[in-house]
């Protein structure tokens, strides 16, 4: 077996100041993107900026930061060690800045103990106070949320829509299609190395659906109601329609009618990113898994 | 010079509490402690036997921890992943693999010095040396940390392109080697009656590889009769020797590690 392109003619651009979802499914490449961005790994041509300069620059390592999937600390440290310890690394000594920090991700209680002692959320806090050090303009976000509990769920959410209030742009890879959803403001999805969609949120959840639920309408007069994508299900004696709401909407309330049915509801339905996600990485011609460079 | 202290004392702080590292430390220490007592036992109850013994299971005890130790230290982090973290802060990978080299330099020098502390008060409890004599003795350890500060070289220029255990049995062999290497080139290159391409291959085998043996000088520090000329040109030599020979391990291990893959 020859080396496979884990990442292949990736083209996209992040604006300033934003939340940027980079989503894909498991294997898809985001992580060896995010690491050939730190420079951790090399790419095998094309190039790639980070805040306007060459990858690997350490003039732009100051200004960047890194939270990876599942962060491991050296367990022997505390929490305020540890940020000691990140905080050398960048020339800083600044006592209070660490516990200043802390507080921020709500663990000035827990800065002496041990990190072997913190749970998964206290150690993606830690992780996030540690990214902060540098008061970075950038900031990588590797699966921040994944594994944590709904309350860790919250918190960290909060402190990234905080730091876009901060001014600060955040580059989020994450499988928590919900959360993105929430909180970023673009999206670009990536399946086997390639990007296959990309652009603002609202502008790719367009194209809304309707639900039009029915009464008393005979499968076959159901079936004539049919137009575009639309989709006909039939539960518990009531006709369900989905339909995208570009389709004539009108046409077949008066078909229902016409065929002595009875409206129950018409629903407008917003696509979730989850849809989008599903449709996008099942459909996309790198999915056929004919490639294999 | 900052950045690869902290690296360096953040390595010392996973270094000493690793298990492994402490049982071979505690064994070491155990087998140093009852020494004395087996020596009072020995028909010759000589204070050359005991020193020789002592340096003896200080030198096994270090090189086990030297290469123990500093076998890990690189893969350890790529393991867990610490390394991302760390690389995406202003540091560079050579200052990354230098800082991880002097940790394990003073871990091992903390381990050794415990060691040879403990060694010298069981000596003095047991001959009740002079002061001179117990500074004459204590050369040895400083001798064989000079040794260990080389192997721990080898072993993180290892670890920069082979697994751990292939790292290990590599560096157990070319210690075992090291220090084998002044009789090979008696054998072979002062031999005249050997081949001239075997004396050619021996001249570079004994050139290339580190001679670890130049550090083992305890034979005249057992036996006073048996001197070194000039005790301080040789030391300083043969220092400046590993000083080189690191230097340039170090740098090979530095060019093959930055264009590696973490």
């Amino acid at each position: 077996m020859g080396p496979a392109n884990v990442v292949d003619n990736l083209t996209m651009a992040v604006e300033e100041g934003e939340i940027f979802g980079f989503l894909g499914p498991n294997g898809a490449g985001k992580t060896t993107t995010i690491k050939m961005l730190l420079g951790i790994i090399y790419p095998t041509s094309g190039e790639a900026f980070v805040l306007g300069k060459e990858i690997g620059d350490m003039n732009v390592h100051r200004v960047i930061s890194y939270l990876p999937e599942r962060p491991y600390y050296y367990e022997h440290m505390t929490g305020l060690e540890l940020l000691k310890f990140y905080g050398s690394l960048f020339g800083l000594s600044d006592l209070e800045k660490y516990k200043s920090l802390l507080e921020k991700v709500n663990l000035h209680n827990d800065m002496h103990k041990p990190l072997s002692q913190y749970s998964k959320g206290m150690q993606q806090r830690v992780g996030l106070a540690q990214s902060l050090l540098n008061d970075p303009k950038l900031l990588f976000l590797d699966e921040p949320t994944a594994g944590l509990d709904p309350i860790a769920h919250t918190e960290i959410r909060d402190l990234i829509l905080q730091f876009r209030d901060e001014g600060r742009t955040v580059f989020i890879s994450s499988h928590e299609l919900s959360e993105v959803e929430r909180i970023c403001d673009r999206v670009a999805i990536i399946n086997r190395g390639k990007l296959e969609r990309m652009g603002r949120l609202d502008d790719l959840l367009k194209g809304a659906r309707v639900e039009i639920i029915a009464e008393g309408v005979t499968r076959e007069a159901a079936d004539k109601l049919k137009v575009g994508d639309s989709t006909v299900s039939h539960h518990d004696g009531r006709v369900i329609i989905d339909m995208s709401e570009t389709e004539d909407t009108n046409a077949v309330i008066d078909g229902i009618r016409g065929a002595n049915g009875k409206i129950v509801s018409v629903v407008p339905r917003r696509r979730r990113l989850e849809d989008l996600f599903v449709e996008t990485v099942r459909t996309a011609p790198s999915a056929t898994g004919a490639e294999s460079k | 010079m900052r950045v690869i202290l902290s690296i360096a004392a953040t390595s010392v702080g996973e270094a000493i509490r690793r298990r492994v590292l402490l049982v071979i430390l505690l064994a070491g220490l155990l087998l140093l402690s009852i020494l004395p007592g087996l020596s009072v036992l020995s028909a010759r109850g000589e204070a050359a036997n005991l020193v020789s013994t002592m340096y003896f299971v200080l030198q096994g005890t270090s090189v086990l921890i030297a290469i123990v130790l500093a076998v890990y230290m690189i893969p350890n982090e790529i393991e867990r992943r610490t390394i991302y973290v760390i690389l995406s802060k202003p540091v560079t990978r050579w200052q990354f693999l230098l800082g991880k080299y002097l940790g394990a330099v003073f871990a091992v020098g903390l381990m050794m010095g415990l060691m040879t502390i403990v060694a010298l008060v069981l000596f003095w409890i047991s001959q009740r040396p002079d002061a001179g004599r117990l500074a004459q003795l204590a050369q040895g350890p400083f001798m064989f940390f000079v040794q260990m500060c080389l192997l721990a070289a080898v072993t993180i220029f290892f670890s920069t392109f082979v697994s751990p255990l292939v790292n290990f049995f590599l560096s157990v062999g070319m210690y075992l080697m090291g220090t084998t290497l002044n009789s090979l080139y008696d054998s072979f290159v002062k031999n005249p009656d050997v081949n001239p391409l075997v004396r050619l291959a021996g001249q570079a085998v004994t050139t290339v590889l580190p001679n670890f043996s130049y550090y083992n000088v305890s034979n005249p520090l057992i036996h006073p009769e048996v001197e070194i000329q000039n005790p301080l040109t040789y030391y300083v030599n043969v220092t400046g020797y590993g000083v080189i020979y690191i230097m340039g391990l170090l740098i090979a291990g530095i060019l093959i590690f930055d264009r590696r893959e973490v």
